[in-house]
């Protein structure tokens, strides 16, 4: 049957943990300032390290390495309690999501034992290093290479769009380490980058909402030792395109506007007139079952499976939610935009909105990758 | 996951749908004429009478039969035999099943060849006898009556009748909606032009990716809608999935018209047979904005801190 999404409901123990977080998230409201549900607004180790304290940072990994080996809709829970509450998540966010799994199924046992146990603790914040001014869909076309030098390599060039590179400890960068040949996918590798080091600049790029959240990150003759290279040399297409699964499943691909809608219940009121329900209704209609495809996919990778087209179908789906979720609620708001937490929450969203289609794999990519998984190409 | 009772059915009645439901009855069925030999099939194999408990079979298998008859676009009113038979027992009559409307009862389907009509009102159930039909269809041509009733008394139905209707018809769209996927795919395989298959051209490869992720959401609205059965949830689930599901029928039915071009619109292709379904079957018991209302209402209650909660604490 084609992409079909179980029926999969969160085992009792997720579901206990839910009372655990939102406890945790009360006693800790004070981080909680930013009136939108995005997982790239307010980045704050404090509290990335709060979350690393009560294990809830790399849940899933291994114990010898920090980890807490919870389930996958353990993790869920987690992540989503998070962004419904706004809490600011980014600055572990990849490294919790991606580097983590990353080093898990490619990495040594160095690198495992080297990095993941302070990932898991919150304190240790990973950056991606995939775009370029020149390379963005077509992430092969990567132009930043890397030469051999004793103990390691030098690397040259120049990643872009890198979230919170500007404060966070490091970036997995795919470079090229051989020349490009026939094979566009052969010859790539990621290295783990340590953002403070010699011959790495970064510069914060400012973005259309004002926020200074994504940077460009230049590299000349930037050391990386060898046992910083991740998996094979040459194998970076394989696992780059495995990464970016985890990138793309979860709930923070329909999340990001949530808060306008909880504002928008707010400001309607517990009377609502026939379009204001209709309104209402028709938001929740599309999460409820967004949040289920989600906690499908998550049982997907509870059972170790790779659900790449499923996850690029929900993100497709996500984010379109996203976009049209403040529409929605604009266009039925009683009062329309007069000052408020329904305005404020809004005007955050709608400034960020551009991005939700972009980021983790544009649309035009995604349809690509759902078109495949029908067979089409 | 399917249980394998409810695998059978579904497989047994995917085969008797699939050679008592093909373009020619369902040619037929548009010129009135009563799919007889389909009808005799579903009742000697007893899919009329999974809906009654003593039968053996869970409630949720009423509508996963009923998902496989939206696949086939049966024409006998499965839905109305089975919601009947599990309401008012096992007849030997025909009875269907309708809205009232003022004096009468609207929306019935075969109503013309109904001995009795279970008329719903209000969250209630009454049945009578048929004294006077008025025919009509909806827009795919399936019989839609109004009828008058005679011999009228009250039935008990505990179940919420109305939002099982609505939940049929959700069933009936889900699987429907998984064949205008499946026709969109195979047609863009095979039509050729400008030297390939149109398939291989971005366009429509991102119009079917769209359509595609909108019946997979499609089915896991009514996968949720059909769990909550007998729960306490079950009015806002049903309204969740009629909405939702109402709302991915707009967007497939054109786009898969537009992959098929002209030649989908021909009444010979089949294609018509179930976008005109899906098309109808969206605004019967309820269309998006209805079931928008009620469950906007319902959450505008509970109020903006505890729709977080609503929504996660969903099965």
């Amino acid at each position: 049957m084609l992409l079909h999404f179980d029926r999969v409901s969160l085992p009792d123990t997720a579901q206990n943990l839910r009372a655990e977080v939102r406890t945790f998230l009360t006693r800790h409201a004070d981080h909680l300032l930013r009136p939108n549900s995005d997982f790239s607004s307010g980045h704050d180790p404090a509290f990335s390290e709060l979350l690393g304290s009560r294990g809830w940072v790399g849940m899933t990994w291994p114990k010898e390495y920090g980890g807490a080996e919870r389930t996958f809709f353990e993790r869920y829970v987690v992540t989503e309690e998070l962004l419904a509450a706004g809490a600011p998540v980014s600055a572990h966010w990849i490294a919790d999501r991606q580097s983590g799994p990353l080093l898990l199924r490619y990495g040594s046992a160095q690198q495992c034992a080297r990095f993941l146990p302070d990932i898991a603790a919150g304190r240790s914040f990973f950056s991606i290093g995939m775009s370029e001014p020149n390379t963005g869909s077509d992430l092969a076309s990567v132009r930043t290479s890397a030469r051999r030098t004793d103990g390691g390599w030098l690397v040259n060039g120049t990643k872009l769009w890198s979230t919170d590179a500007h404060r966070n400890h490091y970036m997995v960068a795919l470079v090229r380490t051989e020349p490009p040949s026939e094979n566009r996918h052969a010859g790539l590798s990621q290295f783990i980058v340590e953002l403070s080091a010699d011959g790495v600049e970064v510069r914060p790029i400012r973005n259309m909402s004002g926020g200074e959240d994504f940077n460009e990150v230049v590299f000349t003759d930037a050391f990386v030792a060898d046992d910083q290279v991740v998996g094979e040399p040459g194998n970076g297409w394989e696992q780059v395109t495995s990464e970016l699964g985890y990138e793309r499943s979860g709930p923070e691909r329909f999340l990001s506007a949530f808060r306008v809608f909880v504002e928008f219940v707010r400001l309607i009121g517990d009377d609502p007139a026939p379009h204001e329900a209709a309104a209402i209704g028709r938001i929740a209609s599309h999460l409820m079952t967004l949040r289920r495809m989600s906690v499908s996919v998550a049982g997907m990778l509870e059972e170790g499976k790779s659900p790449a087209v499923e996850a690029a179908l929900v993100k497709e789906l996500g984010n379109n939610f996203e976009k049209a979720l403040p529409e929605i609620a604009r266009l039925a708001a009683p009062g329309g935009l007069s000052p408020g937490s329904f305005r404020e929450a809004f005007t955050d969203t709608l400034l960020l909105s551009p991005s939700f289609t972009l980021r983790g794999g544009t649309r035009e990519i995604l349809r690509g990758v759902i078109a495949r998984g029908l067979g089409l190409r | 996951m399917m249980n394998e009772i409810t695998q059978m059915l579904v497989d047994s009645a995917a085969r008797m749908f699939a050679d008592g439901s093909t373009k020619a009855v369902l040619d037929d069925v548009e010129l009135g004429v009563y799919p007889q030999a389909l009808h005799d099939m579903v009742v000697e194999n007893g899919f009329d009478r999974i809906g009654i408990a003593a039968e053996g079979f869970a409630t949720t298998d009423v509508f996963e039969l009923l998902k496989s008859a939206g696949r086939f676009a049966v024409g006998v009113p499965l839905a109305e035999m089975v919601l009947a038979a599990r309401w008012v027992g096992e007849s030997g009559d025909f009875v269907s099943i309708g809205v009232v409307e003022g004096a009468r009862v609207a929306q019935v389907p075969w109503g013309r060849r109904a001995d009795r009509v279970l008329a719903l009102v209000d969250g209630a159930a009454r049945i009578g006898h048929v004294c006077h039909v008025t025919t009509g269809t909806n827009i795919a041509g399936e019989p839609r009556d109004t009828v008058t009733l005679e011999a009228v008394e009250e039935i008990a139905v505990d179940e919420g009748p109305f939002e099982m209707l609505a939940l049929s018809r959700v069933a009936l769209m889900a699987g429907c909606l998984e064949r205008v996927l499946d026709l969109g795919l195979t047609y863009a395989g095979e039509r050729e032009q400008f030297g390939r298959p149109i398939s291989k051209f971005q366009a429509i490869q991102h119009a079917l990716a769209v359509v595609a992720a909108e019946v997979a959401a499609a089915k896991r609205a009514a996968d949720a809608a059909i769990d909550a059965l007998g729960g306490e949830r079950f009015a806002q689930e049903v309204a969740a999935a009629k909405a939702r599901v109402g709302e991915a029928v707009g967007i497939v039915a054109e786009a898969v018209h537009q992959v098929h071009g002209a030649m989908g619109f021909t009444h010979e292709h089949e294609l018509h047979h179930f976008t005109r379904r899906l098309w109808a079957w969206r605004d019967e018991y309820g269309n998006e904005v209805f079931w928008q209302r009620r469950l906007g209402g319902h959450l505008a209650k509970l109020g903006a801190d505890h729709v977080w909660d609503f929504v996660a604490t969903q099965s």
